[in-house]
């Protein structure tokens, strides 16, 4: 193997040759900076290579030719070899970025540049602590060079403001440094490490103590902590984006590794510090992050953060143990991948604001690459920062550390609001005009080879840490599960014409439904009827959109990728993981409506908040173990029992939308595409659901300070049935009634599993059938309207049931379905739930249900009335049924419907004899059409005869004694003896339910969404309140550091 | 099950008696209102020139299909409703074809009605007709909750939703009626009839005076014969429902024609009494005095 | 008594130095606060290694091999100093230029005005 010694010397030689290179010769300087670092990365690579293989060991290099404590020494092992490939991957990248500014320099700037790389790779390969310190210094010089290379205008004064906090640095360092040598007698870390327990008298040991303390801080203080990082955010924003590309992956790679050498020497006793600063820095850098407008000063604050993270890391080792490096790694690589990939894209773009960045729009590669970045940096799978924090949430809770588990969830939250706020300024928000972009894009092929670069490295990084996870820990490795790697196959297709890719997936989704029914029990094949032969029903609807659609199959199939892998999942890691997943396709699927950025947002924080909830109750539920079979949820012991509930109960009725979560929902639902609506109503919420199945079975009922959970939910669930009612009635966009409509729904089934009976879950298992097929058909009919109407304010519409009577048909046959009319399905749900109740000892919650039930005719009679009675309008008189596409799952859907009505033992049944198991009181017994309970029973068969008999009877005799009835132009009615003036003015239909709104108007006051404005609101405020710390001042800046060393030196005690 | 198709004539038997029985009652308690407001009143026969005078009438328009259908809808679901609930206690002759479905469907059944004239009114057009479905479903939703609480009230008391059953454990003497064994929520159920019987002061929705009839304003001739005929019967059956389930039964047509009539008067005694509430005041009315009574008696059933 | 003198001293000039760099407005007096404070880092590395009654780490005739470690002060903090002194320079000399740009761009020295990143 070749030395490593060789990374630094061949950097210095190149550096050197540089410098005294003849001037004739001088277009060769570029080409040696490049193999120089090339050379540098090959080195890295090839031990790491080496390494990992093992076929070579970790090497101690004595650089004097003898062993310290008298002469340097360097070290090769492991994570030495990943990090200087990471920092000299960044480097040559950069410099590959940087060509344009390099050349404009000249060779001096190449040299600078192969300094710093050497010196960062030399801070993570050096063993001696006075060596380290020399790399520092050089890293600072160097910076202070190398961040002229930008063209901004205050490049100068962030450097000078960066050289003057790094000198108090330097100075405390080295005194540090000094008195450490002077107590252990040794400069060497190891051996440092080795003196410290052997320290004679307690004088000598406080000395070190506080020689130690000064090392540290000083060390520290470069990882730019909360509040000393003033002087490096100036860099991030004025530097040139290769640069704070460099600054943030390998400075900060390349400090944290000296950190954490220092730990070593420090022992346990230093953790807590390291613990307490990284946290506060992680959850301040993203509250900062939070109101920045200029996208690098934001990706500043967000390295300052996620550097802290790590620091806090390294700060747990003690319970961490062997699993420090793969989280820490993890952790580290995403970021740094992350953040190199996001400042060389920023590079890219012209305009300096967030909402700039929506020149990527319609560009899919750079989009894909910020969307992984993102998911990177917010640890979502299959990317490492996934596993990462899936296990260090679990030691955490392992351990007891709440608190700190409770503040790394929070910090990743807001970090994930401002990921994704500016993922939706990208997609969503106007382009600033310039046709800047393509030029870049085609002039200057090296600037957008680190992206993609960086891009390709970070599903790599995906793919080795989920080897890593499953070889090292038994974890599954994400991507190698076949459902998102079909969905992720969607991206390379994503040329192909939308209708080829449409059969593709419907065609996936039922051979995978067709390969894998067997596996199902009664319970789980409800939902994976409705997630796959379902999701292919709504995917017929997709066929009316031509050209390529580009980004919705994945996105659409990722969504049904995670609810499959959700219903296969066997252990709260699999699920979780598989939660995420489907959270993230139906996010991206959500923000494709036109206006729908701030509801896709608000879906993604709640969905992410509730999924660090659950993933918080698993971690507490597992105690110290990694993962486990969900049915063993059933034996968590008891202090922990109700906890781990509450928090899996409320991060599941996050997506079933409960009252007080259920905000994002009306948005999210009514923007969304009209072939989106139905997926993310008719079969999303149901994923919600099925968690709550899973959770209620394995740990029934739990009581918490002598309050009964499921009683608890009862309240919810009654709250959110009448609330949501309520709320559809006042709406005057159909699409949002709808939604509403969702919410209240939502709040039936929950009623049904909160009754922890046997006809409770059989009811909510109807309102599952039921909803997907009702609310998916009726998200199709209104989306076909509003298509062709161009509106979705319903009192703009009326009177097209001549012109589109098959969309009439299909939203009659809802309403009927939904209002629980006989004899359509909507029915067997009332009286399984009227039996469901009779059985359950609660009857308070019932009272507010009672109350919901009714409000539904409201709203329905509403839906249906607006649209399609009463009088049409002039400019709508030309308006065409819906396309085919929509209308073919419609009238699928209906005869569905009328189907589930006449026989809903096909789907019960089974369901009905398989919770026999569960709750072997009150079932049902099925003799023939007739269905008994212990209360009363119900013919679905003879309720249909009957019914239609009668009508076809009274039918007959009207069309017999009212043959003749001639049909009458639209104003012919009687009106006070007048003619009506305009549709317009006789379409009673805004404000439809005045009277109403009146007597319960007030029970609708937006309390809930108030409630979580002033939540973010207090953060943008709390955000905003820690920028004026940042005043620009160079030393004011030092004094923070100051300051945070003797904050830190009294919390600490010496 | 084996359908037997004897309950075939022996329903339509019941539908003749009812339907009779409802246009007669229609016209007395017509007759009973304009003598407290010193009139003369129909002659008892009316409605039966009424429905002949409608079915003759030549002339004819629609605008539209649910137009059309709407009276269909709303006769249908008298008729089901009646249908679907046993009318005299003990005998397999009037049991009617209760054999679908218990008491949920017949409460549900009312919707059916409802809903499809609501929806054939709306494609008249005419706001009126709008005016009066927004009354009347803002008003019903508040109305129909202290019966459903009843409801649940007794179906709780009794252990069954079956009515038939519940009639059978209030055999034995007027003392073991659901009106002395659970007053409260026979006191909420009657409160709620109030609201469901179109008379003042729950009548905005026909409202005579502003909107002239509400919903029906554009039904005429045979549409309206329909409908007439479907309000003989609908407050007949829906009356059934509340004797049933209150007050004992009827073991004999006599008894269950006197059973009806008292129960009707309930609401006539309040309606020539009382000015009407418009809807916002109704519906605070059901919530604030009839809602309590009904959760009082779900909570000490 | 000498090597605590000197240590004094060192530290005294350290504090000199920092309340200099943090309290002048202007940037070349800041710059010198700080030459003031190394200074002070430097004094204070060589003190600690100073040894009452030994002699320089210069191996000769007059300290011979054998008892090397028993006569000579440790010679490392000299070393040390060395390379501090140097990086020291480099630095100073950065900053430096840096003020010269500064006051080229704006025409000022002062600190207080050289704000505009913030926040």
């Amino acid at each position: 193997m070749t030395s490593p010694l060789y990374i630094i010397a061949v950097a210095l030689a190149a550096a050197f040759l540089l410098g005294l290179l003849r001037e004739q010769w001088r277009s060769l300087a570029y080409p040696v900076t490049l193999a120089a670092l090339a050379f540098m990365s090959w080195l890295s690579a090839s031990w790491l290579w080496a390494l990992a293989s093992g076929s070579a060991s970790p090497v101690d290099i004595y650089t004097a030719g003898t062993a310290p404590p008298f002469a340097i020494n360097l070290r090769m092992a492991l994570p030495e070899a990943v990090l200087t490939l990471l920092i000299n991957l960044t480097g040559l990248f950069s410099a590959l970025y940087l060509k344009s500014a390099l050349l404009a320099r000249g060779r001096r700037g190449m040299a600078v540049l192969l300094v710093a790389i050497m010196a960062l790779s030399g801070i993570v390969l050096t063993r001696d602590i006075f060596n380290l310190f020399v790399f520092l210094e050089l890293v600072v010089i160097a910076t202070g060079g190398l961040v002229l290379l930008s063209d901004h205008a205050h490049a100068l004064s962030a450097g000078f403001k960066y050289l003057v906090v790094s000198q108090v640095i330097s100075i405390l360092l080295l005194i540090g440094i000094i008195f450490a040598y002077h107590a252990t007698g040794t400069l060497n870390i190891d051996g440092m490490a080795e003196a410290v327990p052997g320290l004679q008298n307690a004088g000598a040991s406080q000395a070190f103590e506080l020689a130690f303390f000064l090392m540290f801080i000083a060390l520290v203080a470069e990882l730019k902590p909360f509040p000393a990082n003033g002087w490096a955010l100036d860099i991030y924003e004025a530097a040139h984006p290769a640069f704070s590309a460099i600054f943030s992956a390998g400075a900060g790679t390349a400090a944290l590794y000296a950190v954490d050498k220092l730990l070593l020497i420090g022992g346990p006793a230093w953790l807590d510090m390291a613990t307490g600063v990284g946290i506060v820095t992680f959850v301040a850098g993203n509250l900062l992050a939070l109101p920045q407008s200029n996208d690098r000063r934001l990706l500043g604050y967000s390295s300052v953060a996620q550097i802290g993270l790590i620091l806090a890391v390294l700060g747990q080792r003690d319970i961490l143990g062997e699993d420090t490096y793969f989280i820490a790694g993890g952790l580290l690589l995403s970021h740094a991948v992350a953040k190199a990939g996001l400042f060389w894209l920023s590079g890219l773009l012209a305009g300096r604001q967030l909402v700039d960045w929506a020149d990527l729009r319609e560009r899919p590669m750079p989009v894909f690459a910020f969307v992984t970045f993102a998911a990177m940096l917010s640890g979502l799978p299959p990317f490492p920062g996934f596993y990462a924090k899936w296990e260090l949430v679990h030691h955490l809770a392992g351990s007891g550390r709440l608190v700190l588990l409770a503040l790394v969830l929070f910090g990743a939250l807001i970090e994930a609001g401002y990921l994704f706020r500016w993922f939706g300024y990208i997609l969503k928000r106007e382009p600033p005009g310039e046709a800047d972009f393509c030029r870049v894009i085609f002039d200057k092929p090296h600037r957008v080879l680190p992206v993609m670069v960086a891009v390709a490295a970070g599903w790599a990084l995906a793919f080795v840490w989920g080897e890593l996870a499953s070889s090292l820990l038994g974890r599954s490795n994400l991507l190698l599960a076949l459902p998102l790697l079909f969905a992720l196959s969607f991206l390379l297709l994503d040329w192909l014409p939308a209708w080829v890719k449409n059969s593709l997936a419907i065609a996936g989704l039922v051979a995978f439904f067709a390969a894998t029914w067997t596996d199902y029990d009664a319970l789980r094949m409800i939902f994976a009827i409705i997630f796959t032969l379902g999701g292919a029903l709504t995917l017929l609807a997709s066929y009316h959109v031509h050209g390529r659609r580009v980004g919705f199959y994945p996105a659409a199939m990722l969504m049904f990728a995670g609810m499959v892998m959700l219903i296969r999942a066997d252990t709260s890691f699999d699920f979780f993981a598989a939660w995420e997943l489907l959270t993230v396709g139906s996010y991206f699927l959500i923000l494709r409506g036109k206006h729908s950025e701030p509801h896709a947002l608000s879906y993604i924080l709640f969905s992410l908040g509730g999924a660090f909830l659950i993933m918080a109750g698993f971690a507490i539920a597992a105690q110290g173990a990694p993962q486990f079979a969900l049915a063993s949820l059933a034996h968590v012991a008891a202090p922990f029992a109700p906890w781990v509930f509450l928090l899996l109960a409320i991060g599941f009725m996050t997506k079933t939308a409960a009252i007080g979560l259920h905000i994002w929902l009306p948005g999210a639902h009514a923007e969304a595409e009209t072939d989106v609506s139905p997926m993310v109503s008719g079969i999303l919420l149901k994923a919600g659901l099925y968690g709550l199945m899973v959770l209620l079975l394995a740990m029934g009922k739990q009581q918490l300070y002598g309050i009964e959970l499921t009683h608890v939910l009862l309240w919810v669930a009654a709250l959110t049935a009448l609330l949501g009612n309520l709320m559809a009635v006042f709406q005057e966009d159909a699409k949002r009634l709808l939604a509403y409509s969702s919410i209240g729904q939502m709040g039936y089934a929950l009623f049904g599993l909160a009754l922890m009976n046997h006809l409770g879950w059989l009811m909510a298992l109807v309102f599952v059938i039921n909803h997907y097929i009702y609310k998916a058909m009726l998200f199709l009919a209104v989306g076909g309207v509003a298509k062709r109407t161009g509106t979705r304010e319903m009192y703009r519409m009326g009177g097209l049931i001549r012109l589109m009577p098959l969309s009439f048909i299909a939203v009659l046959v809802g309403i009927i379905a939904v209002s629980g009319v006989p004899p359509l399905s909507g029915f067997g749900g009332r009286w399984v739930f009227y039996n469901a109740i009779l059985a359950s000892d609660y009857r308070l919650p019932m009272v507010v249900l009672f109350l919901a039930g009714p409000i539904a005719f409201l709203y329905l009679f509403r839906l249906i009335y607006t649209i399609f009675l009463g009088q049409l309008k002039d400019e709508l008189r030309r308006v065409k049924e819906a396309p085919f596409w929509i209308v073919l799952p419609q009238m699928i859907y209906v005869a569905l419907l009328i189907a589930f009505a006449v026989v809903p033992g096909l789907a019960l049944h089974r369901v009905d004899t398989y919770l026999n198991q569960f709750f072997p009181e009150g079932g049902l017994s099925w003799a023939g059409g007739e269905i008994t309970s212990n209360y009363g029973y119900w013919n679905p068969v003879a309720i249909m005869i009957i019914v239609g008999v009668i009508f076809c009877t009274v039918f007959a005799w009207l069309l017999f004694v009212n043959r003749r009835a001639q049909p009458v132009k639209q104003f012919n009615i009687v009106f006070s003896a007048e003619r009506p003036f305009r549709p317009e003015t006789t379409h009673f239909a805004w404000n439809f339910f005045a009277p109403y709104r009146k007597a319960l108007g007030f029970l609708t006051q937006p309390l809930v969404t108030i409630f979580w404005t002033t939540v973010t609101d207090l953060l943008h405020t709390a955000g905003d309140l820690g920028r004026r710390l940042y005043n620009g001042n160079g030393q004011t800046y030092a004094f923070h550091f100051l300051a945070f060393v003797v904050i830190v030196f009294f919390l600490v005690g010496l | 099950m084996q359908f037997e198709w004897i309950k075939i004539p022996y329903a339509l038997l019941t539908l003749f008696i009812v339907v009779n029985y409802g246009m007669l009652l229609g016209a007395f308690i017509q007759k009973i209102g304009a003598r407290v407001g010193r009139r003369r009143g129909v002659p008892i026969w009316q409605n039966y020139a009424d429905l002949v005078k409608n079915f003759g009438l030549r002339t004819s328009i629609t605008h539209g299909v649910m137009f059309y259908l709407g009276p269909v809808f709303r006769l249908t679901g008298g008729i089901g409703l009646l249908l679907f609930v046993p009318t005299i206690y003990g005998s397999e002759m009037f049991s009617n074809l209760s054999f679908a479905g218990d008491l949920i469907l017949a409460l549900y059944f009312v919707f059916f009605g409802t809903l499809g004239m609501a929806l054939g009114a709306g494609e008249s057009g005419h706001p009126h007709a709008a005016i009066g479905i927004s009354r009347g479903l803002s008003q019903v939703t508040a109305a129909e909750l202290p019966l459903a609480l009843a409801v649940f009230s007794v179906a709780l008391q009794y252990q069954t939703l079956s009515i038939t059953d519940i009639v059978s454990a209030q055999q034995g003497g007027v003392l073991h009626w659901t009106l002395f064994t659970n007053p409260l929520a026979v006191a909420a159920a009657m409160l709620s009839f109030l609201g469901s019987m179109m008379r003042p002061p729950f009548d905005v929705v026909l409202a005579p005076q502003e909107i002239p009839i509400g919903p029906p304003t554009e039904y005429h001739s045979s549409y309206l014969a329909l409908m007439q005929t479907n309000r003989a019967i609908f407050p007949v059956a829906k009356i059934v429902v509340y004797m049933n389930l209150f007050f004992g039964g009827a073991a004999s047509w006599p008894v269950f024609f006197l059973k009806v009539f008292l129960i009707y008067m309930v609401s006539v005694f309040v309606g020539v009494a009382f000015p009407r509430f418009r809807v916002e005041q109704s519906i605070r009315w059901f919530l604030v005095w009839a809602v309590p009574l009904g959760i009082l008696s779900i909570l000490l059933a | 008594m000498i090597a605590q003198l000197s240590i004094a001293t060192g530290f005294l000039l350290i504090l000199i130095g920092l309340y200099g760099a943090l309290i002048q407005r202007n940037i070349l007096r800041m710059i010198v606060a700080f030459t003031v404070a190394d200074t002070g880092v430097n004094i204070v590395i060589v003190a600690v290694g100073f040894m009452a009654g030994r002699t320089a780490p210069i191996l000769d005739a007059a300290v011979p091999v054998a008892d090397a470690a028993a006569r000579i002060i440790d010679p490392l903090p000299q070393a040390l100093v060395l390379t501090a002194i140097v990086i020291g320079l480099g630095t100073t000399a950065l900053m430096l230029a840096y003020a010269f740009k500064l006051y080229e761009k704006r025409r000022t020295l002062d600190i207080d005005k050289f704000t505009d990143l913030r926040g």
